[in-house]
Parts: structure tokens; C-alpha cells; sequence
């Protein structure tokens, strides 16, 4: 018993950072602990969670995503303006899918098949869909949202917001792909050792393009999630989010370098600096105090992790 | 000139790693205009031997003397010893007049005389009589010439001794010829030399003297002048053949693997058969083109020429393909091209054949049985493991190369291709290795076993077919097994076809 919880520290050095931050802010403030404010930190965190997913996919090759913060602003924007001329949802979900995957293939033939660098590539087209999302909202927030998204973001089942089921729901199918399907397999061993990948026959080339593709069209899925949570398209509604969303995935264990780490790391990432930055909302710290102690954090709990993945070994 | 007192006498020289003994007993007296040969297989201890002469590794016992001085180590530039390594250490977007001068620059550190530079580089090139552009990026320039500007600059620093590594293999027949020009005219200034090489025919035209290493001893040493080749070349093997420990089954008749003509630029026009039931090894030196053949045969490098896989042609050789076809190859470089260091000792058996293990109820979703086959390969291949859910690397490396072989052989494979299956592996280990190649062969397996280890080929090869500078130079059958005349057809001069 003991054993298996001390296992499971090592595995997750985000848990108990977790559950220190949640005993320190419990008892800082009343608030806390109250319902509202725990579906407010779901609800606001389902974009990132969805979008983290995607990142660890692209960290588990040895790879990195720079452009899924501006994809998800792209396929809300596209989205938004699809369904303010149509009014039709299912139109709207389906657009920012494409988009997402569309990008999502850019990145992933770009890499997987021209050998670009993936810093460099994403890089690359984290400018283009920025430009795209600004240019096609003309920097302002999409109007003509339909009902029945504003309401999906307010909804909530059994007391959870019904975006952070959509959420959950992402993170779970994917987690299943990942752990049991031999795709999974194949992408982590890729990213502990390419060219030994190449050597067991498999086809690098594609793995690595499903890789950016599976994490663009995660994009666009935090894309339309993030007009249902704010009522709007915003176009810059990712352009804050992309190192978040790295350092929480950083955070929860997942190695940048490849061939190690688990969307259950991810999840306690995100729940982390999701927890901060409400608690410290809640505590009335400014802004700007704020980053210092996320950034702060992020190599505190960083090298926590990375002692003890030393000391398993 | 042997009236001179020595440049460098080295009485005993001893070097171990972690209480290891890598080179023991090195001994011998080099005097100015000197060429000592040092010669010895793959892995006698000649790289050692000479990082410790230019200073690269401190010895760990015996004595230097420099000029009749004693000194704990060398100190390559004040004492005038300077070497020529194997990997060339130029900076090639750089000009041959930064390059030589790169150690020492003319001028202060914010205002370097660059003319200066290229005047320093002009004489020293002058002096060595080549025609080298000092201006020229030494990425432009040929192997040949960048060996040269590479002699240069360790002699504008140190021109008492030089060492040379291996100089030569990787040089057309005029560059080799103009290498030896030079090294003449600095004999005959009186500059020592050290001339490390695996060819023979190089070995008895340049030096006066020469070093025998074997296993980290010096086993021999005495004048090229009175000593045959034949009796050199044994020298260099050592051993009689001994007995082997391991019994083969006779091979079948019907062939599994035929290869004609196979030619990329790293060989040129191989052609054999493999029967079932066969090993066939690959002996030969470092370079000589053998791991590029065999993974031009396993389809992970292209080449020109014709594979039959059971008298069927392959048309378009790629992994895939040959996996397809039932041949496995098993890499020489079990961390950089074998093993996925961080993941499990299960996933790393099973990363070849997962698709064995898919599940088609649950339309791909989970594995069945996985766990129980790679438990099942452990136990065959004699895995010491804490748990198969370990990562890899904690393994030592002869397990870890025994799950790299399980890897493969959990494919079942019809035609094996081995690159050093026993490389950096414990003796121990090495037997285990030995008997089960041996046992999957008397199952009809045919293997194609690539190896350094001359005894290792002696033990388990039907045949053994030997590649100099890519050419299949000479095939002995195990009847006819002659350690010496292996080495004497391995490492003749690069260029003679014919040998012994």
C-alpha cells in the first residue's frame, strides 16, 4: 500500500503539488472549496486540457506543437463565422475540426515527410493561423454565436460543466489510444528512439504526421469548446494559452524529449496550474504577481519531477 | 641514425579503465626519422596506445621518457608529439589557413593577422611540397588533401613525433601514394613517426620497425627488415585455432537467400548464396563496407544488384519488405539503432511483432498475451532481469543485447542477419549468444553473421567470406579455416585484389 502510493508520487510529481495547493488554499480562503468556484476552474480549463492532450501526443514523439494555441483561435474564429452566417452547429463543429486538421496535416507532412524541425515548422504555422484568425475576424470578436452553444456552455451534468465532460470525455479516448492500441505504442517508442523505430520497420514518416494531425484536430476541438465557453469566437483567444498549456504538460511529468510520459500526468499538470491561478485569483493577487509564481513553479516542480525520475533509476 | 639518442623511449606503459587492463607491457625506443608500425586486429588496444602517447589518456603505470627526460604524461605540445586521429578533427566551413593556424593565431584576440596566418600556412604546406590552396574551406578539399592539411597542422605544433591513425583508409590510390611521399621527406628530416594500420603491404613499405598488440599485450617487437610477413600476420592472431566448442548441423540444400552483384559505394559487386541451416560470416576490417552490406541486404540502404528471397526476386528491398519475407537483421549498435533505452524490457522485446499481439475483437485495442510472450522470450534467451516491466537500460549490456536478439527472434525469422551480435558482451553472455545462434541454425534458419571477432566466425560459420575496402576479397570453407591467411586476405593493401 505504501508502496504503491510512493509509486505513485514518482509517477505523478504533480499530485501532491496538487494536493498541497489545495490544502493551502482551502484554507486561505472560504471561497475555495465552494461549487461555483470549482465549476468555474473545470469550465475554464477545458481548452487547455484538450489542447494538452494534444501536446503530450507531440511530446511523446520528441517532438513540439507551437502552433496549437493559435490553431484553436483559427477554428473558433472559422467556426464562429460559419455558424453566424448559418446558425447551423453541427456546420460549426465540423469547420473547426478541418481547420484544426488542416494545419495538422501541414505540420505533420512538414515534418514526417520533409524532415523540417518541428520548433521551426510550428513556429511557422502558429504565424499563419494567427494571421488567419485575425485577418478573417478583423481582430474582433465573431459575432452570431447560436443559442444552443452559449447554453452547452453554461450546462452542466450532475454539477459538472458539460465542456469539461466534452473535456474529460477527449482525454479519456485518447489515453485509451494511447495505453492499448499498438498506434500508441509505436508513437512512444518513436520518441525513445527514432532511428531504432526505423530499424523495427515502422513507418516513422506516417506515425509522425498522425501525430500533428491528431494534435491539430485537437486543437480545433479546444477551438469550438472555447466559443461555447465564452459565448464568442475571439481571435485571440489562444495567443496566451500556448505556454500554459507546455508548461502544464512539463509540469505533469511528460518528458519534452520523447519516449516517456502519460496523459495522466497531463491531467494533473493542467489541475495544478488550474488550481493556482484560481486560488490565487481568489486570494486577490494581481496579475502580474501571479506569473512570477507560475513561473516560478514551473521549474520548482519541474526539477521535482526530474529528481525523481533520477532516483528510479 | 640509430647512433642518436631516442625522442622517445616508453618502458612498460600500462593504461586501465575502472581497474580494467586495456594496454599493458608497451615497450619499445623510437629514434628521429623513424617509422614504427603498431599493429594489431580490431580492439588490440592501438587506440589507447596512442591517446596515451599524444597525451589524450594519462597512463596508469610504466615510464616515459622524451629526449632521455622522464615524464608522468605527455603533454603533446611542449614535448613535440602531436597525431593525426581517424576522425579528422578540421573544421571544414573554415579555410586551410584558419585551420592550421586555429590552435595559435597570429595577432591579438580582437585584430588577427589573417595574412600573417596564410604566410604560416603557405610555408608549412611548401615545405611538405603539396599544392594546397591555403585559401581553399578544407570542406572543398578532397580526403586526401584534408589528411594532409591535418598533417600540417599537428606538425606546425609538435615535429618530433608524429602519430598517424590509420591514415589511409579512407584515400583514392594517388592520395595514399602522395601521403607517402610526404611522410618520407619528414623521415628524412629526421621526424619520428608512428604509423598505426591494418594493411600489411602499407606496414612493410613505410616502417622500420614494428609493435605487435594483441588482447592489450604487446606480444612481439623488431625490425620489418627481419621479419616475413607470414610470421607477422600469425603474430597478430595469436591463438591456434582452437576447437570449437559448438557443434553446427550440416546445412540443407535449398538456398534462402541468394545475392547477386550487390554494389552501393560502400562495396562493390558481392554475390553469395545462403543456404538453410547456414551461417555464413562476414570477416574483415573496420570500413570494409560489411555492416553496409548487410543493411543494403536487409532493404536500409539502397544499392544496385539483385536479392532472391527463396529463389523469389525482391524488387524494391526495404525493411518492410525483407520483415515481410521473414529476414530480420539485428543491429551492431545495440543503444543507438537497437534498443528504445527508456521504455520496458517487454515493449522492447515486442516492438517488431506487436501487431502479433493486437487484439481484432476490440478492433485493436489492447494487446493480448504480450506480457506472457516476452516472459516466454526472456526465459528462452536467458534474460537476468529485475521484472519485465524494467526499463532496458538497467540491464547490463550483454542482456540487453539478448532482448535485442529476442526482439528478432520472437519474428521468427527464416534468414537472420547478425551485425556483432557479441559486441561489448561478457563472456559468459557471448556462449548463451553462440549456442542459440547455432541452435537456430540447426532449426533451418539461415544467418549471415557479420563480426570483428575472428574467433567468434571460426566457431560458428560454415563459411566465411572475407570483404576488404568493399570487395569480397577471398571465402574459405570451414574445412579449409586458416586464421592467419583470414587475416592476411583482411588486411592486405587496400588495392591488391590478390593475396597470400
Amino acid at each position: 500500500m505504501k508502496e504503491a502510493l510512493s509509486n505513485q508520487l514518482k509517477q505523478n510529481p504533480a499530485m501532491p503539488m496538487l494536493a498541497v495547493l489545495m490544502i493551502l488554499f482551502s484554507t486561505l480562503s472560504p471561497y475555495f472549496f465552494d461549487a461555483i468556484n470549482m465549476e468555474s476552474i473545470a469550465a475554464n480549463n477545458a481548452v487547455i486540457l484538450i489542447a494538452a492532450v494534444g501536446m503530450t501526443l507531440v511530446f511523446l514523439t520528441g517532438g513540439i506543437d507551437l502552433s496549437i494555441a493559435t490553431v484553436i483561435s483559427v477554428s473558433a474564429v472559422m467556426a464562429g463565422v460559419i455558424m453566424g452566417h448559418t446558425d447551423n452547429v453541427l456546420l460549426g463543429v465540423l469547420t473547426a475540426v478541418s481547420v484544426g486538421a488542416a494545419f495538422g496535416l501541414l505540420n505533420g507532412f512538414l515534418i514526417g515527410f520533409l524532415g523540417l524541425s518541428p520548433f521551426i515548422t510550428t513556429m511557422g504555422t502558429q504565424l499563419i493561423a494567427r494571421g488567419i484568425a485575425f485577418s478573417v475576424s478583423e481582430g474582433i470578436a465573431v459575432q452570431g454565436t447560436p443559442e444552443p452553444v452559449i447554453d452547452f456552455g453554461f450546462a452542466l451534468v450532475m454539477g459538472i460543466p458539460k465542456i469539461t465532460l466534452v473535456s474529460f470525455a477527449v482525454l479519456l479516448i485518447v489515453g485509451f489510444l494511447v495505453a492499448l492500441t499498438s498506434w500508441g505504442r509505436y508513437i512512444i517508442l518513436l520518441g525513445s528512439n527514432p532511428l531504432a523505430a526505423r530499424y523495427c520497420g515502422l513507418n516513422t514518416r506516417w506515425l509522425e504526421l498522425s501525430v500533428y494531425l491528431a494534435s491539430g484536430i485537437l486543437g480545433g476541438i479546444a477551438g469550438f469548446i472555447s466559443i461555447a465557453n465564452l459565448g464568442n469566437a475571439l481571435p485571440g483567444v489562444g495567443d496566451t494559452l500556448l505556454l500554459i498549456i507546455i508548461g502544464a504538460v512539463v509540469l505533469g511529468g511528460t518528458s519534452m524529449n520523447g519516449g516517456e510520459g502519460s496523459l495522466t500526468k497531463t491531467l494533473f499538470g493542467v489541475a495544478v496550474l488550474a488550481v493556482l491561478t484560481n486560488g490565487l485569483n481568489l486570494l486577490g493577487i494581481p496579475f502580474y504577481d501571479q506569473l512570477m509564481i507560475q513561473g516560478a513553479l514551473i521549474f520548482i516542480g519541474y526539477s521535482i519531477a526530474m529528481r525523481l525520475n533520477q532516483a528510479k533509476r | 641514425m640509430n647512433d642518436a639518442n631516442p625522442v622517445l623511449s616508453v618502458d612498460k606503459l600500462h593504461k586501465a579503465f575502472n581497474g580494467k587492463t586495456v594496454v599493458s607491457g608497451l615497450t619499445f625506443d623510437l629514434y628521429p626519422g623513424e617509422i614504427l608500425a603498431l599493429v594489431g586486429e580490431n580492439g588490440a588496444g592501438k587506440s589507447t596506445s596512442k591517446n596515451m602517447l599524444c597525451g589524450l589518456l594519462a597512463p596508469t603505470g610504466g615510464e616515459i621518457l622524451i629526449e632521455q627526460q622522464k615524464v608522468a604524461e605527455v603533454d603533446g605540445a611542449l614535448h613535440g608529439i602531436s597525431a593525426v586521429h581517424q576522425e579528422l578533427s578540421l573544421f571544414k566551413s573554415l579555410t586551410v589557413a584558419q585551420n592550421l593556424c586555429i590552435n595559435d593565431l597570429p595577432g591579438s584576440n580582437l585584430n588577427i593577422d589573417w595574412s600573417k596566418a596564410e604566410k604560416i600556412a603557405r610555408k608549412e604546406l611548401d615545405f611538405l611540397g603539396v599544392a594546397i590552396d591555403p585559401q581553399a574551406l578544407v570542406g572543398d578539399l578532397g580526403a586526401g588533401k584534408q589528411q594532409i592539411v591535418e598533417i600540417a597542422k599537428a606538425l606546425l605544433h609538435a615535429n618530433k613525433v608524429l602519430i598517424l591513425d590509420e591514415p589511409t583508409t579512407s584515400l583514392t590510390k594517388p592520395e595514399r601514394e602522395k601521403l607517402f611521399a610526404v611522410m618520407q621527406k619528414l623521415k628524412a628530416r629526421g621526424v619520428a613517426m608512428i604509423f598505426i594500420s591494418h594493411f600489411m603491404d602499407e606496414v612493410y613499405q613505410m616502417a622500420d620497425k614494428y609493435l605487435v598488440l594483441r588482447d592489450g599485450q604487446q606480444v612481439a617487437a623488431g625490425e620489418l627488415a627481419k621479419t616475413p610477413r607470414s610470421e607477422l600476420e600469425a603474430l597478430m592472431v595469436g591463438r591456434e585455432m582452437t576447437q570449437s566448442q559448438i557443434e553446427l548441423a550440416p546445412p540443407q540444400n535449398q538456398v534462402s537467400l541468394a545475392v547477386r552483384q550487390l554494389t552501393s559505394c560502400h562495396f562493390n559487386q558481392i554475390s553469395l548464396n545462403l543456404k538453410k541451416g547456414e551461417i555464413i560470416g562476414i570477416g574483415g576490417l573496420m570500413g570494409a563496407g560489411r555492416t553496409e552490406l548487410a543493411e543494403a541486404i536487409s532493404g536500409l540502404r539502397p544499392a544496385q544488384g539483385e536479392i532472391y528471397i527463396g529463389g523469389k526476386f525482391i524488387k524494391r528491398p526495404s525493411l518492410a519488405t525483407m520483415l515481410k519475407h521473414k529476414l530480420c537483421y539485428v543491429t551492431e549498435d545495440r543503444r543507438g539503432l537497437g534498443l528504445f533505452p527508456q521504455r520496458s524490457v517487454k515493449e522492447n522485446m515486442t516492438a517488431a511483432n506487436l501487431s502479433n499481439f493486437v487484439q481484432p475483437l476490440f478492433r485493436g485495442i489492447g494487446f493480448k498475451n504480450e506480457q506472457a510472450a516476452a516472459q516466454q522470450v526472456v526465459d528462452k534467451m536467458n534474460v537476468v532481469l529485475p521484472d519485465i516491466n524494467s526499463a532496458v537500460s538497467h540491464l547490463s549490456g550483454g542482456n540487453q543485447q539478448k532482448v535485442l536478439l529476442g526482439r528478432w527472434l520472437a519474428c521468427q525469422p527464416e534468414i537472420l542477419i547478425l551485425d556483432e551480435p557479441t559486441k561489448g558482451v561478457d563472456i559468459g553472455a557471448k556462449l548463451d549468444i553462440h549456442k542459440k545462434i547455432a541452435a537456430l541454425a540447426a532449426s533451418g534458419v539461415a544467418v549471415l553473421l557479420v563480426s570483428s571477432d575472428l574467433q567468434e566466425l571460426l566457431d560458428l560459420s560454415h563459411r566465411i567470406i572475407v570483404m576488404r575496402t568493399g570487395e569480397q576479397v577471398a571465402e574459405f570453407n570451414r574445412d579449409a579455416f586458416d586464421p592467419t591467411k583470414i587475416i592476411a586476405a583482411a588486411a592486405s593493401s587496400a588495392y591488391a585484389k590478390e593475396t597470400s
